[in-house]
Formats: C-alpha cells, sequence, structure tokens
C-alpha cells in the first residue's frame, strides 16, 4: 500500500468510528491521564522538597531523579513484570497484563520526569518569592504553594512531558500490558503490532490520534500562558 | 520608651571572617532607626537574621514584647510582629490587592474586613490605581509601595526595610520616603538599611552604624 493510500484509509478509518481503534484510544488515554494523576502530586511535592530543603543524601536524590530520565521503559516494563508475575513481589495483586499493571508502570514512568522537571523549575525561582511568603506569616504548606504557583509553567511544562513519555512509551505497556485487545492494548502496542502484520492504516490512524493529543495539551499550556496576567492566585 | 525587642550575642561569620558580633542589641517601641555601614558590612544580614531569613551563628536569645526564645529556630510567633522587606521587593504574578492583602490570607483573614484593611493600606501608599495592572510590570518605585502595603496592612511591631530607595531615584524615591513618617507616627518600629541622606535625616530617626563588626549607636 503507497503512504498516500495509508494515510486515506487512516482517515477514512477514524471518521468511520471503528469501536475497536477508538477503544485502544480509551485505553490509551485513560492509562496515561490515571497514571500521571497519581504520579503528578506525589512527584511535585518531591521536587520541590528536593529543591528548597538540604538534607543528606539530597545530590544523590537529584542524581537518581535525573539519571531516571533515561531509564529505556522497557527496563521498567521488565522490573515491574518481575514483580508483577505470579511469584514476583506484588503478583498477589494479580496486575500483570491488566489495566492496573500499566497504570502502575506509567506511574514508575512519569515520576523521574516529574521529579526533575519540578526540582529544575522551584530551584531556578527567584528565591524572594519563598522569602517574602515566609516573612509575610505564610506557613510552610502556604510558601510551597505560592513558590510552585509563581512556577507553574515549569510544572505545568513538566506534567506535559511526563503525559508525553507515558502515552507514547511502548516497551513497559507491551511488557506489563501485554497488547490484550479491548484490555491493554494501547496506541503505541497496537501501531507496533499493526505495522508488524503490514497493516498500516490503523497504526497511521493512531498515529495521527497521538500527535493530535500532544499538540492539544500544549495548545491548552499556550492557552493557560496567556492567562497569566488574570491568574488569582493562592489565597 | 519601652524596649520592643533585644537580642543578646548576636553573632555571624563568614568562614574564618566575623561579619559582627553583637552583646545585648535593643530596638526601641515605636522608634525609626537607619542603619548605615559600608557595603559588606552585614547590615542585611543583620536585618534578614532578625526576619528570620538568616540564621545566626551563636546561640542567640531574643526577647520580643515581654517573651524570651532562642534566635534558631526562629519563633513562629515572631512572624506575627515582624516584617521584612526586600531592597528590590519581588511581587506575585497574582493581582496588586492580592499581594497586598497575601499577609492576611495567610493569616486566614477574608472578607470584608480584610478587603477594607487592603483598600486602605493601597490607598495609603498610592496605589489603588494600579489593581487593574500586572504586577510584575510595576516600575521599582511602584513595586516598593506595594511591598510597604503588603507588609503596613499586617500592622507589624517591627517593620525592616532594606535599602528602600536604593533603586528609585526622582519622585518614586520621594514617595517612598513621604511614607515612612506614617508608618512610625502608627507606633511601628521602623528600621531602614540604608545610605540614604533624605532617610537618615528624617525627624526623630536614630542612626546606627555597623563598623568593625560592632554596632554604633549615634545621636
Amino acid at each position: 500500500m503507497a503512504l498516500s493510500e495509508a494515510i486515506a484509509a487512516a482517515f477514512a478509518l477514524l471518521l468511520s468510528g471503528d469501536a475497536a481503534l477508538w477503544r485502544i484510544v480509551w485505553v490509551s488515554l485513560f492509562t496515561s491521564v490515571t497514571g500521571l494523576a497519581l504520579a503528578a502530586p506525589l512527584a511535585v511535592l518531591l521536587g520541590y522538597a528536593i529543591a528548597v530543603h538540604r538534607f543528606p543524601g539530597r545530590r544523590l536524590a537529584i542524581w537518581i531523579a535525573q539519571a531516571a530520565l533515561s531509564l529505556p521503559t522497557v527496563l521498567v516494563g521488565l522490573l515491574l513484570y518481575l514483580v508483577l508475575t505470579r511469584h514476583g513481589l506484588l503478583g498477589g495483586l494479580q496486575w500483570l497484563f491488566t489495566q492496573r499493571g500499566i497504570i502502575a508502570g506509567q506511574v514508575l514512568i512519569a515520576l523521574p520526569v516529574l521529579v526533575a522537571f519540578t526540582l529544575a523549575a522551584v530551584q531556578a525561582a527567584d528565591p524572594r518569592f519563598a522569602e517574602t511568603a515566609l516573612v509575610h506569616g505564610a506557613s510552610r504548606w502556604r510558601v510551597m504553594l505560592t513558590v510552585l504557583y509563581e512556577v507553574r509553567f515549569g510544572v505545568m511544562a513538566a506534567v506535559i512531558s511526563g503525559f508525553g513519555r507515558v502515552i507514547s512509551e511502548v516497551g513497559c505497556a507491551l511488557m506489563v500490558g501485554g497488547n490484550i485487545a479491548g484490555e491493554t492494548r494501547t496506541i503505541t502496542t497496537a501501531i507496533a503490532l499493526e505495522t508488524s502484520k503490514g497493516e498500516f492504516a490503523q497504526g497511521i490512524a493512531l498515529g495521527i490520534v497521538l500527535v493530535a493529543v500532544a499538540l492539544a495539551m500544549n495548545a491548552v499550556l499556550l492557552l493557560l500562558q496567556g492567562d497569566a496576567s488574570t491568574a488569582g492566585g493562592v489565597s | 520608651m519601652s524596649v520592643l525587642l533585644s537580642v543578646d550575642r548576636l553573632r555571624k561569620a563568614h568562614g574564618a571572617r566575623t561579619l559582627f558580633d553583637l552583646r545585648d542589641f535593643q530596638l526601641d517601641a515605636g522608634a525609626a532607626y537607619v542603619l548605615t555601614g559600608i557595603n559588606g558590612a552585614g547590615k542585611s544580614t543583620l536585618m534578614r537574621m532578625l526576619a528570620g531569613l538568616e540564621a545566626p551563628d551563636a546561640a542567640a536569645v531574643i526577647a520580643f514584647g515581654g517573651h524570651s526564645a532562642p534566635l534558631r529556630p526562629y519563633p513562629r510567633e515572631l512572624r506575627e510582629h515582624i516584617v521584612y522587606v526586600h531592597q528590590d521587593p519581588v511581587m506575585f504574578s497574582t493581582s496588586v490587592a492580592h499581594n497586598v492583602g497575601y499577609g492576611l490570607y495567610a493569616r486566614g483573614r477574608h472578607g470584608a474586613e480584610a478587603d477594607a484593611r487592603i483598600a486602605s493600606a493601597m490607598a495609603w501608599a498610592g496605589v489603588a490605581s494600579l489593581n487593574g495592572s500586572p504586577p510584575a510590570r510595576l516600575s521599582g518605585g511602584e513595586k516598593q509601595r506595594v511591598a510597604l502595603a503588603r507588609a503596613k496592612v499586617l500592622e507589624p511591631r517591627l517593620l525592616l526595610l532594606d535599602e528602600p530607595t536604593a533603586n528609585l531615584d526622582g519622585a518614586a524615591r520621594e514617595q517612598v520616603i513621604a511614607l515612612i513618617p506614617d508608618l512610625v507616627a502608627e507606633g511601628r518600629t521602623v528600621v531602614m538599611a540604608c545610605h540614604d541622606r533624605d532617610l537618615i535625616g528624617l525627624p526623630g530617626v536614630r542612626r546606627m552604624k555597623l563598623r568593625d563588626g560592632q554596632l554604633e549607636l549615634k545621636s
């Protein structure tokens, strides 16, 4: 099939409302957003804590967070597989080849991205924000919320980068999810499968969805940045 | 005049160099002070220490309003009474009114009373008309006046102003200087680290000078 024919077939597939295709999109979005939602609060707290507190092992924590950015997702998948397999440490959970297993993998993949980006954003923040909050009687929690609000675009960029990493990864979802149709088949695992079968139309259709999601996420960030001057703040 | 604050053994060293080592440092209630000294004498460090932004080296004990406590860790209750204003104040990226009310909100004070206090402080500082402006885009003088309103609204007993006119000139500088006597007239103790002759020359202002690690009180 020529590329132009494959692209035309891909659009036809998207517009036809193909249930199997949109189920794949749903599984991808659900597992990615859930994984990100679970990872983000903890990661932002960790990133902030590492940025502002001096404690033994801080440099080690920064090194681990930054090194984990380049950890291959397939390796995360392998380690998680060994933990979730029947005789593994968490085998009793029976999460292997389920969406919960994929979500656990997404949490592990998103965490270092979110921690490292939040850490960088908070470290780059003007220290007078925290000092001003403190001398005006803010509690430690309020100081944190104030600083995070001031670096909100950095934190949002962290979340979008984390989302980009989890929705586009294939290794972990394949190993832990098992690529089961209708259950754990995600956009990326489906693209890999369909391409290996020579079925390019569905792969391209899913690729278009992936690109559309990435563009939409970045558009949202730009819109929020545009509204910065009218933001309300922590009160 | 009663003593508002006294600190016994306030010491700070950078490596082997002792920046200052003050014994029985005192500030009177309702008095205005200027703190002078050459660059690097430790003026800002002393102010930041009193504000709890830097820790002293020695085991200093602070007595404030009749209560004594170690200065390290910084007593939480001092935050209720002492406000420090940076030389170049930073504005939160919310609104001018929100900046002015920040300390009230941090204390859980919302509603009509808080709004009235914020409006009053903004009118006093002459920044009420700036409320529609993005705080980050205010001029240096406007930011300093918003910062003074942000401090005043909390009715602190001690106000520490670090070089309040250092980055200002002309009308902006005069507008800031004009606000200082009001703060003193309200009964607040005001300490200004500065070299500004007009601030030093304000009526009733006492002069302290940090020199060779010691504090000299001048008449």
